[in-house]
């Protein structure tokens, strides 16, 4: 039987080091996807990742409640959004990325994906509305991109958005219909495109 | 929703967005509404691109690797080099500076002010020591400023003015030993005992004030800036088990808390004027148990509550305060709940000049928590009965559902209440809430009406109570929730409802309790006309009687307002029939519903012939008696799907009649006669009757 998510901090806290490393890849795939897509490119959420881990574990002693997903979730945000705020300052260029492709214009990306895909014109299409998709999402604000993630990507209930980013869940359903409203116009028509 | 959703609905109902009933409007919609389903649909490929970044992503074992052993690396501390930043050295070293200069200064302007204010206090206490009339004043503001920090309309909570309590308890009660500069305030405060004849039996003084949260006080509170802080009933328990443990010291020979015949002699005989200094200490005792008993038929509620009070041997006062409540304050009422025999609650005391506050002299032998029983009338509490009935389609059966609705206008909110809802008129010499606004207690109601006071007008919402009055059967649709058992029992004459466990109701809230639920009553369906009493109108009636036969008769059904909807389909759908009031009906008894007046069955009254006949004449030849023979169709239409039974009632202005007829009918009273008669569904019918009216003579040789 899994533990729960409290045990393990509960050992992790009581010196179990076998603990964290579970909680580390019980919601490794998750968080990762998560901060992927608040970010700007996939280096600087592996090194958010890491850094968030490293605050889970430097912070354990201070989850009172049952609730590690929020909580996680919770530092996870603050990471990426002060990571964020840095970046505004200081901008970053991941050294793997192709050159000109800086996250937020690619404009080799679609080549690059139709040239690994078996039917290369179709692929490009998606790749091209994958693009469109994800300027879309960054061009919301921040908080409300962060909420659409929370609630649709990672599938975190509203409750559960609000408690990760310590807000009521009113403020959770406004963001998110706003985030829904100017992502209905910038969306583009994916009708008959395989997913 | 007639109208068709908006694009922003539609994205509000897909990601689930709105409230439930916001949710089942749209749903209710969509399903009726093609286009915008379509619309909907298109938004839901719209979103579907959405899902193109839905991509799994999976952390490798190198990553996490990294994150395990990057997290279990001492956290690396950022050092800032004090020689890069030379100038915050200097900044720091300004600010510094700058703080001790400006505590220095705001120490020595603190000195001076408590100085100043204590030399002001220890005038207060040699006055109050001078006179005994003038201090009254002094004294009587001292509990009310208190009262409106610590005023809670309920007991469970209090309000502590943080600055002013803490200067109230350290004036007026033996201060915390740890703090210095409360003692050495303390010691400016002390009375010398020679100087203060009622020193030794000083007494202490409790003050609850059950006022609203509106209450003028912490308005006032408000308006001033000043911040109050909510604390708990622990703190409160801290604050009395201080006070207690002084008292205790003084009685430290006694055993336990119960003082000893030995300490008696130290209790004085003769019961102090006033209390004899500004509050010791001020506490709420906690409402532990309040029982209502609300009587509909006046503006009348019994309020017994519980409390249990701190008592120090020798002579206590108990100041109450009803400010911004509607309760009457010469009905209250204090007795020991316990230790009766060595506790004596003397008197009431209303201090002159102070509104809405009395204060009770209590003389005990113990010291220690006592419970306290306190009663007391008020108005603004009311309930009210009305009923649903539902007649089946056939409207020969109907659901009966009765609902009381407690209503709570009062300005005290009462919690975890006992609730009692009793049927009957009572006598009431006064109005309670004349009582309660009058400007005094002692004055007579109505003669200075408070200005600015209650208005009874208040708002109420309906809160779905999970109550139950004991009825025949269970009902199924309320078969999972937790329902109440409301007991009833006789009490002399009237009718006594208690609601089983108790409830809370806040001030300016009302509750609607579901008083009981019976299915299958026999009811008789009936028309009247009667154009004396509802001109050209037929009127609907539906009657039952409250007895067994009617699965009713358990008890009295209380005076109300009754709703009769019918039966309109297989869906359950109902439909407004009519509404009417009704009286208390006793055990027995057969109640008529009015239902008001019927469309779809007329009677039309013509009169077809009117003749006269046997003149009789006086000795002069005058007219001096005839008949008169009037000829009357009544055409009575039933344009319903049902069959109806009709009474016709005809009235002829003079008790002498006969009339000649076939239809069936009797003499209802001395100048009318009644048909009654049956239609078949969608029928007409005419019934004819010839009355012939006797006058003068005629009516002597009708009696011969």
């Amino acid at each position: 039987m899994d533990k729960t998510d409290k045990s393990l901090i509960d050992a992790h806290l009581q010196g179990d080091s076998e603990a964290f490393g579970e909680l580390v890849r019980r919601y490794g795939d998750s968080l990762l996807g998560y901060l992927t897509k608040i970010c700007r490119n996939r280096e600087q959420a592996k090194d958010l990742f890491q850094e968030t881990f490293r605050k889970v574990h430097e912070k354990a002693h201070t989850l009172k409640s049952s609730h590690f997903k929020s909580w996680l979730y919770t530092i996870a945000t603050r990471v990426a959004m002060d990571s964020s705020r840095r970046s505004n300052r200081v901008r970053t260029v991941s050294l793997n990325s192709r050159a000109g492709c800086d996250g937020d214009n690619c404009p080799e990306l679609g080549a690059s994906l139709a040239e690994e895909a078996h039917d290369p014109s179709h692929e490009a299409v998606v790749a091209e509305q994958k693009e469109q998709v994800r300027r879309a999402l960054e061009s919301l604000p921040e908080r409300q991109r962060v909420t659409v993630v929370l609630a649709y990507y990672q599938g975190l209930s509203y409750r559960e958005v609000a408690a990760a980013l310590n807000c009521s869940i009113g403020t959770v359903k406004t963001q998110m219909f706003r985030a829904l409203r100017t992502l209905s116009q910038r969306l583009p028509d994916v009708s008959g495109v395989a997913k | 929703m007639k109208r068709h959703l908006t694009e922003e609905e539609l994205i509000q109902h897909k990601f689930k967005l709105t409230s439930d009933d916001q949710a089942a409007a749209h749903a209710e919609h969509l399903s009726g509404c093609a286009e915008c389903r379509q619309r909907l649909e298109r938004l839901d490929q719209k979103f579907a691109a959405l899902d193109l970044l839905r991509e799994d992503v999976s952390a490798s074992d190198e990553l996490i690797s990294q994150a395990i052993a990057q997290a279990k690396q001492p956290v690396r501390r950022k050092t800032i080099p004090f020689g890069k930043y030379h100038w915050l050295g200097t900044a720091a070293a300004v600010l510094v500076l700058g703080l001790t200069v400006f505590i220095g200064d705001f120490g020595r302007q603190e000195t001076e002010r408590t100085r100043s204010v204590d030399s002001t206090e220890s005038e207060r206490y040699t006055y109050h020591d001078r006179s005994s009339s003038r201090p009254e004043l002094e004294k009587e503001d001292r509990p009310r400023l208190i009262s409106k920090g610590l005023g809670d309309k309920d007991g469970s909570r209090v309000q502590l003015d943080d600055t002013a309590t803490g200067r109230e308890l350290a004036t007026s009660s033996p201060p915390a030993p740890s703090t210095k500069s409360v003692e050495r305030r303390t010691e400016d405060f002390t009375v010398d005992p020679t100087t203060r004849p009622d020193a030794d039996i000083s007494p202490r003084s409790y003050a609850f004030a059950p006022h609203g949260p509106g209450s003028a006080p912490e308005k006032k509170d408000a308006t001033a800036g000043q911040r109050t802080s909510g604390l708990s009933t622990p703190e409160l328990t801290d604050i009395t088990t201080v006070a207690r443990t002084e008292t205790l010291e003084d009685v430290a020979a006694l055993p336990g808390t119960v003082a000893g015949e030995s300490v008696l002699a130290k209790i004085s005989e003769k019961p102090p004027f006033a209390p004899a200094s500004a509050i010791e200490l001020v506490t709420l005792p906690r409402r532990d148990s309040v029982q209502l008993t609300i009587y509909n038929s006046a503006d009348l509620t019994l309020v017994r509550e519980k409390r249990n009070l701190t008592l120090k041997m020798g002579w206590n006062w108990l100041q109450l305060m009803w400010a911004n409540t509607l309760i009457d304050p010469t009905s209250l009422s204090l007795e020991p709940a316990a230790q009766g025999g060595k506790i004596d609650v003397q008197q009431l005391v209303f201090p002159a000049r102070l509104r809405e506050l009395g204060r009770w002299l209590i003389r005990s032998e113990i010291s220690g928590q006592v419970p306290f029983e306190i009663t007391y009338f008020t108005s603004g509490l009311t309930w009210r009965a009305f009923y649903m009935g539902t007649l089946s389609q056939d409207e020969k059966k109907m659901r009966l559902q009765g609902y009381v609705r407690v209503a709570n206008g009062s300005g005290e909110d009462y919690e975890n209440a006992q609730t009692r809802l009793l049927v009957g008129k009572v006598n009431v010499l006064d109005k309670i809430a004349d009582l309660a606004k009058r400007q005094y207690a002692y004055d007579r109601p109505g003669e200075t009406p408070r200005s600015g006071g209650r208005s009874s007008q208040w708002s109420t919402h309906s809160v779905n109570g999970n109550f139950w009055f004991d009825s025949r059967r269970s009902v199924s649709e309320f078969d999972g929730l937790d329902l109440k058992e409301i007991k009833k029992e006789g009490l002399s004459e009237y009718f006594l409802y208690t609601i089983e466990g108790t409830e809370t109701i806040p001030d300016k809230w009302g509750k609607r309790l579901p008083s009981f639920d019976i299915e299958d009553i026999d009811v008789e369906s009936l028309y009247k006309y009667d154009e004396e009493r509802w001109g050209s109108h037929t009127i609907r009636f539906v009657s039952f009687a409250n007895d067994d036969e009617h699965n009713l008769g358990e008890t009295p059904i209380p005076d109300g307002s009754v709703k009769i909807y019918g039966n309109a389909g297989e869906q359950g759908y109902l439909s407004y029939v009519g509404g009417t009031n009704i009286k208390y009906i006793p055990v027995g008894e057969e109640v008529e519903l009015n239902l008001g007046a019927a469309r779809l069955v007329e009677v039309e009254p013509k009169l077809m012939s009117f003749e006269t006949e046997n003149y009789v004449f006086d000795n002069k030849g005058n007219v001096a008696g005839w008949d008169e023979l009037r000829t009357w169709q009544m055409e009575i239409t039933n344009t319903r799907p049902l069959p109806v039974e009709i009474e016709i009632t005809r009235g002829f202005g003079t008790p002498y009649w006969t009339l000649q007829t076939d239809a069936l009918h009797d003499k209802h009273d001395a100048t009318h006669a009644r048909f009654e008669t049956q239609l078949q569904q969608r029928s007409k019918k005419k019934l004819e009757y010839t009355v012939t009216t006797y006058h003068g003579r005629r009516q002597e040789q009708i009696n011969e």
